[in-house]
């Protein structure tokens, strides 16, 4: 039984590495950024998995004590990844507005000065 | 009492063969579907569901045991927190895709909630103003 279990975790534990490696493929490629922040997430679960196999098959306690610790650093990247995200393109959004405010109020000024 | 710990091993490991299903399931929906949106949504359900089988078939192994508690521990933490993750993702693609009209309806006063600066006019795409 435990022979059985031992191989049945290590070809779980192979296709878990193989998903995890599309997914890092996924997070390189994705057009924007919302995917690369939704593939780290998707990453850092399947590594929560892997790590409670590993606790299991190797009869370690304290390896679980890693999966709370990582589930809790994974959802502060993500709300941490958006909130800088989303104030990055804010200031970016009202730093153009303000570029085009100026420029309109330059050519207003050149038109003056033509009549 | 072997004779329960072998049945339940068997169980859990059944468990955790539908958990790496559904990984494989969400792996499969985040490559293969076109929007942001869409990715997110499969992500969402994906983790949760197959963090849940997985974790419930390795604690029917792993026997009654401190172990099992900290799994408990860790689905109760991530069924908690990951829907937050996809409203914030999403609360993400609705402020900064310019091209959003085309696939969802936004309302804009669902914005001013996520950022601490103010939201005017200008930041929100021109697609939007002509539907308001």
């Amino acid at each position: 039984m435990n022979v059985f279990l031992n191989d049945f975790f290590t070809v779980l534990l192979v296709i878990l590495s193989v998903v995890l490696m599309l997914s890092m493929f996924k997070a390189v490629k994705g057009p924007t950024v919302a995917d690369r922040i939704v593939c780290v997430n998707m990453m850092g679960t399947i590594v929560i998995v892997i790590i409670a196999i590993l606790a299991v098959k190797m009869c370690e306690g304290y390896l679980a004590d890693i999966c709370i610790i990582y589930a809790m650093i994974s959802f502060l990247s993500v709300v941490v990844l958006c909130k800088v995200y989303m104030g990055v393109y804010l200031e970016k959004c009202n730093k153009k507005a303000n570029v085009e405010d100026t420029l309109e109020v330059g050519k207003e000024g050149t038109e003056n000065v033509n009549d | 009492m072997s004779m329960i710990s072998a049945v339940m091993g068997i169980i859990g490991a059944m468990f955790l063969f539908l958990g790496v299903l559904v990984f494989i399931c969400e792996i499969f929906g985040i490559i293969r579907y076109k929007y942001v949106l869409n990715r997110m949504h499969a992500a969402g359900m994906g983790d949760t569901l197959g963090l849940f089988l997985c974790l419930l078939g390795l604690m029917l192994i792993s026997g009654i045991n401190f172990t099992t508690l900290k799994f408990a521990l860790v689905i109760l933490f991530v069924w908690l927190t990951s829907p937050t993750s996809s409203h914030l993702i999403s609360g993400l693609v609705s402020l900064t895709d310019e091209e959003i009209e085309k696939h969802a309806k936004v309302d804009v006063d669902d914005l001013k909630s996520y950022v601490d600066v103010d939201i005017d006019e200008t930041t929100i795409s021109d697609n939007a103003k002509e539907d308001e």
